[in-house]
C-alpha cells in the first residue's frame, strides 16, 4: 500500500532543544492515523514540518509523494489542516474566514454544492458565521477551522488536537464528519490527547515521545505490547506460587482480592495454572489505550485495576 | 486587593514605562541643548521669533511664542510635542489595561474575583496617574539637567503630565463605549493628535504682539488640553492655574468612565459590534485581498494624512513667501538649509514639503511591512501558509500593497499640492514629480523592514521604527543640527532627487530604486528559507 506520509530519521532542532530526534512515521493511504504523545513530545513540530511551515534539520520526509517544504503550495491544494492553536483574523467574520481559507486552498466557493455543504456544516457545528472572529470563544474558533477543513474536498487531513475546546456534542459531530471523510477514502493524521476519540476513529496509532516514535501499529498490535491485568477472589488459594511464574508482575493482595499483571506472551502459560488454583471471581482486563498510553508516557505507571 | 492588582500591572509594565521615562528625559534634555546650540544668542532668538510670529505654518506644528529667553524657546518648540507623546503614552496604557486585557481574557479572571467591576478601573487610574507623575519628573529632570530655571521646568513638565491625565480620562471613557480595544486605541490616539492640531490652529490663527514677541492664541487653543498646558507660559508667566483646569477635567472624565464601567459587560463596549457578513466578498480570495482587508483602514488613514499634509504645504507655499518678504531673512535661511540652498524660498519650501511627504510614505511602508511580523507572531501567517499560498506570494502580497499605498499616497499628495499652489513659482507638474520621486526612498524602507523580517523576525517592529527615526533625524533634520555629510547620506531621504530645485541629480533616485529592489529580492530569498515562528 502506498504511504501518504513517510518520514524517516526526522530531526528538528530549535537551538539546543531537540524537538524531533530521529522520528519515523508512516501513514498509509486510506487510514486514520492517531498521533499520540505527552505534552512537548513533538507532535505539533512534526505536523508543522509535514505542512511545510517548518523545515526539518535533517531526515527525509514525503507527503503525498512530494517534499512538503519545496512543494508546499501545490500540496496544500490536496491537504486540509487544522492547527493546534487556531488563530483567526479578529476583523473577519467566521463565515468570511471559512470562505477565505477554502479559496486560499484553491477551492471554489461560488458553486451551489459548496454553499450547501457549508450551510450543513454551519448547522451541524452550530456556528454563527455572521459574527466577527474576535467575539468567538475558543470552541467557536476551533469550529471555524474544522468547517473550513471539511468544506472543500481533500485527500489528506492533518489535524492537530482538532477537538480541543469543543463540547461533547460538537466532538460527536466532528467524529461523525471524520468517519464520513475516512469512508470516502481520505487519509487522516490525527494528533490528539483524547484517547476515546482515537480509540474510536483510528485504524493505526503512533506514540511519540521526546521526539521519537516509540510505538506504532494497530490498536490490537499495541495491546499486545502491554500487560494484561488479572484479579480474583483470594479465598484459600495459594497465590504465592503465581508470583514465581515467569511473566507475572506486581502481585498484590488487597481487599480480599489478588491482583497482578502478565506479559502478553505469558498468558497462555498462566491460564492452566489459574485452573489448577480453581480461582473464583476471575477478572481479566486487556489494556485500554489509556493504560498503554500511561505506560509509554510515564515509565512506571502500570495497570492497577482489573 | 487594589494594591495587589496595581503591583501586578506595574511589574508587567516596568520595561515599557522605563523606556518612556528614559526617552522623555533624553528628549527634554535634547530640546534644551538644541535650543542652546542653534539659538544661543538673544539676537538669533529675536530674529527667529520675528519670523515665527508671522508664519502660521510653523506655529501650527510648534507652539505659542511667549518671550525671548531660552526657556521660552524650549516651550514654543517643544512643549506641544512632548505633551503629545505623554498623551499617547497615557492613552495606550489605559487601553492596554482595560479593553486589551479583557480581550485577552485576563480581566475576566480579575472581574470574577472580589476585585469586582470598579476596582480594575480604579487600578488603571492610579496606574496612569503614577506613570504620568514619573514622566513629569523625567521631563522636569531633563529640562533642569539642560540648565533651565527650576520653576519653569517643573511647570512645563507638570503641564505635560496634566495632558497625560486628561487624555487618560478620555481613553478610559472611550474604552467603556467602543466595541473593541483596537477601536478604543485608535479613537483615543486620534483625540490626542486632534488636540495637538486644535491648539495648532489656535496658535496659527492667534494674534501676534511683535513688540513683546508673544502671541495670544485664538479660541481653539482653549479647547485643547495641550493648549491649556501652553497657557501656563512656563519660564515666562509661570501661571499654574491651567493645571487646575486639567485636573478638574480629568476627574470629571474619570468619574464618567467609572459610572459607565458599572453598566457594561466585561469584554464588550456600550456600542455593540455590528453583525458581520456571512460569506466572503469576491475580493477576499487570495493573500493580496486578505492584506487589503487587514490594512485598508490604516492605509486609508495614512493616505488621507499624507494628502492633507500636502494640501497644507501646497496651500501655504505661496502665502509663505509673501509673508517672508515682510519678515526678514531669518526663516528663509532655515527653509533653504532644510529644503535646498540652490533655489528660491518657494522652491526650497516645495522640496521640503515633498521630503516630508516622503517621510510619511516611508512610514506607510514601515508600518505595513511590520504587519508581516504581526501576522507571523500571532500564528495567522501559518494559517495562510498552510493553504495553497506559497511563502513568497504571501510576503510579496503585503509588500506590494504597501508599495501601492505609498505610490497612491504620493501621487495624490503631489496632485493636491500642485493644485493648491496655483500661481506659485513651482508649477503643478513639478510638485507632482517632487512627491513621486520620494517613492524609491520609501521603498528602500520597505525593503529594509522586509529584510529584517526575513532574517531576524523578532526584531522587525522595533528595528523598523528605529531605522525610520534615525533616517528622519539624519536625512531631514541633519542640515539643521550639523550632522556630518557622510552620516546624512546614510539616510535614504538625503539622496532623493529634488525636481523643485533649479538643479538636482537623479542618480540618487535610481540608486535608491535599485537598492529597494535588491533588498526586497534578498528578503524574498531569505524568507523562503526560514521557518515561520509564531510566538507562544
Ligand atoms: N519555536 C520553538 N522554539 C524552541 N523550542 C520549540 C519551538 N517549538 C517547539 N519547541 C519545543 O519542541 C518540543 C516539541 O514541541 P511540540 O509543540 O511539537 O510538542 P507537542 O507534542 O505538540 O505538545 P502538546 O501536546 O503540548 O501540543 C517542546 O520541547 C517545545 O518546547
Ligand atoms: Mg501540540
Amino acid at each position: 500500500m502506498d504511504a501518504v506520509i513517510r518520514a524517516e530519521g526526522l530531526q528538528k532542532r530549535f537551538g539546543r532543544v531537540r524537538a524531533l530526534d530521529g522520528l519515523d512515521l508512516v501513514v498509509d493511504r486510506g487510514e486514520v492515523h492517531g498521533y499520540l504523545g505527552p505534552n512537548g513530545a513533538g507532535k505539533t513540530t512534526t505536523i508543522r514540518i509535514l505542512l511545510g511551515l517548518a523545515r526539518a534539520t535533517s531526515g527525509r520526509v514525503g507527503v503525498l509523494g512530494e517534499d512538503p517544504w519545496r512543494a508546499a503550495a501545490a500540496l496544500h491544494r490536496r491537504i486540509a489542516s487544522v492547527p493546534g492553536d487556531v488563530v483567526l483574523w479578529p476583523n473577519l467574520s467566521g463565515g468570511e474566514t471559512v470562505d477565505l481559507l477554502v479559496r486560499l486552498r484553491g477551492g471554489r466557493t461560488d458553486t451551489a454544492e459548496y454553499r450547501t455543504v457549508r450551510r450543513e456544516l454551519d448547522e451541524e457545528f452550530q456556528l454563527d458565521p455572521g459574527k466577527k472572529a474576535r467575539s468567538y470563544s475558543k470552541g467557536n474558533r476551533q469550529k471555524v477551522a474544522l468547517i473550513a477543513a471539511f468544506a472543500a474536498p481533500a485527500e489528506l487531513l492533518v489535524l492537530d488536537e482538532p477537538t480541543s475546546g469543543l463540547d461533547p456534542l460538537m466532538e460527536e459531530v466532528f467524529v461523525r464528519r471524520l468517519e464520513a471523510f475516512a469512508a470516502g477514502g481520505g487519509s487522516v493524521l490525527l494528533s490528539s490527547h483524547i484517547l476515546s476519540e482515537v480509540e474510536r476513529l483510528c485504524t493505526r496509532i503512533s506514540i511519540v515521545r521526546a521526539g521519537r516514535v516509540v510505538e506504532s501499529g494497530t490498536l490490537a498490535q499495541l495491546r499486545h505490547l502491554t500487560r494484561t491485568a488479572f484479579s480474583f477472589d483470594r479465598g484459600d488459594s495459594r497465590e504465592g506460587a503465581l508470583a514465581a511464574l515467569p511473566g507475572v508482575h506486581d502481585l498484590v493482595v488487597d481487599d480480599g482480592r489478588v491482583r497482578f499483571t502478565v506479559d502478553p506472551d505469558r498468558i497462555d502459560a498462566l491460564l492452566p495454572e489459574l485452573g489448577r488454583l480453581a480461582v473464583t471471581g476471575l477478572r481479566v482486563a486487556p489494556p485500554s489505550l489509556e493504560e498503554l498510553f500511561l505506560r509509554q508516557y510515564g515509565d512506571v505507571l502500570e495497570p492497577q485495576e482489573a | 486587593m487594589l494594591g495587589t492588582l496595581l503591583r501586578f500591572r506595574l511589574r508587567r509594565d516596568r520595561l515599557r514605562l522605563g523606556l518612556w521615562v528614559a526617552v522623555l528625559f533624553l528628549l527634554s534634555l535634547l530640546i534644551v541643548s538644541e535650543v542652546r546650540d542653534t539659538f544661543g544668542t538673544l539676537a538669533s532668538r529675536v530674529a527667529t521669533l520675528r519670523i515665527l510670529l508671522v508664519t502660521p505654518a510653523v506655529l501650527l506644528f510648534r507652539g505659542t511664542p511667549q518671550g525671548t529667553s531660552s526657556g521660552d524657546f524650549v516651550a514654543v518648540l517643544g512643549l506641544a510635542f512632548v505633551a503629545l507623546l505623554v498623551g499617547l503614552m497615557s492613552t495606550f496604557l489605559v487601553v492596554r489595561h482595560t479593553r486589551a486585557e479583557e480581550e485577552d481574557g485576563q480581566a475576566d479572571a480579575v472581574a470574577a474575583t472580589a476585585a469586582g467591576r470598579r476596582l480594575p478601573t480604579l487600578a488603571v487610574l492610579l496606574h496612569v496617574a503614577l506613570a504620568d507623575l514619573l514622566v513629569t519628573v523625567a521631563i522636569a529632570a531633563g529640562l533642569l539637567a539642560g540648565g533651565l530655571p527650576v520653576g519653569g521646568s517643573v511647570l512645563l513638565a507638570a503641564g505635560c503630565g496634566m495632558c497625560g491625565l486628561v487624555f487618560a480620562g478620555v481613553a478610559l471613557l472611550l474604552a467603556q463605549v467602543l466595541p473593541t480595544a483596537r477601536a478604543a486605541n485608535g479613537a483615543s490616539a486620534a483625540v490626542v493628535v486632534a488636540a495637538y492640531f486644535v491648539r495648532g490652529i489656535g496658535d496659527a490663527a492667534g494674534t501676534p504682539h511683535p513688540e513683546t514677541f508673544t502671541l495670544t492664541p485664538a479660541w481653539p487653543s482653549a479647547l485643547s488640553p495641550i493648549g491649556w498646558a501652553q497657557a501656563i507660559h512656563p519660564f515666562a508667566d509661570d501661571d499654574p492655574a491651567p493645571l487646575l483646569l486639567g485636573l478638574v477635567a480629568s476627574v470629571v472624565l474619570a468619574a464618567a468612565a467609572l459610572a459607565l464601567a458599572e453598566r457594561r459587560d466585561v469584554g464588550a463596549g456600550l456600542v455593540a459590534a455590528r453583525r458581520a457578513r456571512e460569506h466572503a466578498s469576491a475580493w477576499l480570495g487570495g493573500p493580496f485581498g486578505l492584506a487589503v482587508r487587514l490594512e485598508r483602514l490604516s492605509l486609508a488613514g495614512w493616505i488621507v494624512g499624507l494628502v492633507a499634509f500636502a494640501a497644507l504645504m501646497g496651500g501655504l507655499s505661496v502665502a509663505v513667501v509673501h509673508q517672508l518678504d515682510q519678515a526678514g531673512p531669518g526663516i528663509a535661511t532655515v527653509i533653504n538649509r532644510l529644503g535646498g540652498s540652490n533655489g528660491t524660498i518657494q522652491q526650497a519650501f516645495a522640496n521640503l514639503g515633498a521630503q516630508f511627504g516622503g517621510v510619511l510614505a516611508a512610514a506607510i511602508c514601515v508600518q505595513a511591512a511590520q504587519r508581516l511580523r504581526q501576522e507571523e507572531a500571532a500564528g495567522r501567517a501559518d494559517a495562510v501558509l498552510a493553504t495553497a499560498t506559497g511563502r513568497v506570494r504571501w510576503l510579496l502580497s503585503h509588500l506590494l500593497l504597501a508599495a501601492l499605498a505609498a505610490a497612491v499616497g504620493l501621487e495624490l499628495a503631489g496632485l493636491v499640492a500642485g493644485w493648491l499652489s496655483d500661481g506659485g513659482e513651482v508649477d503643478s507638474g513639478t510638485w507632482l514629480l517632487a512627491f513621486l520621486w520620494q517613492l524609491p526612498a520609501a521603498l528602500v524602507f520597505l525593503g529594509i523592514v522586509a529584510l529584517v523580517f526575513a532574517v531576524v523576525p523578532q526584531a522587525t517592529v522595533p528595528a523598523g521604527w528605529l531605522v525610520f527615526a534615525a533616517a528622519v533625524y539624519l536625512g531631514i533634520f541633519g542640515p539643521l543640527s550639523g550632522v556630518p555629510d557622510w552620516a546624512r547620506h546614510l539616510a535614504p531621504f538625503a539622496d532623493v532627487p529634488a525636481p523643485a530645485l533649479p538643479t538636482t541629480s537623479y542618480t540618487g533616485g535610481a540608486v535608491l530604486a535599485l537598492a529597494a529592489v535588491v533588498l526586497v529580492v534578498a528578503a524574498v530569498v531569505l524568507f523562503g528559507r526560514r521557518d515561520t515562528r509564531p510566538v507562544g
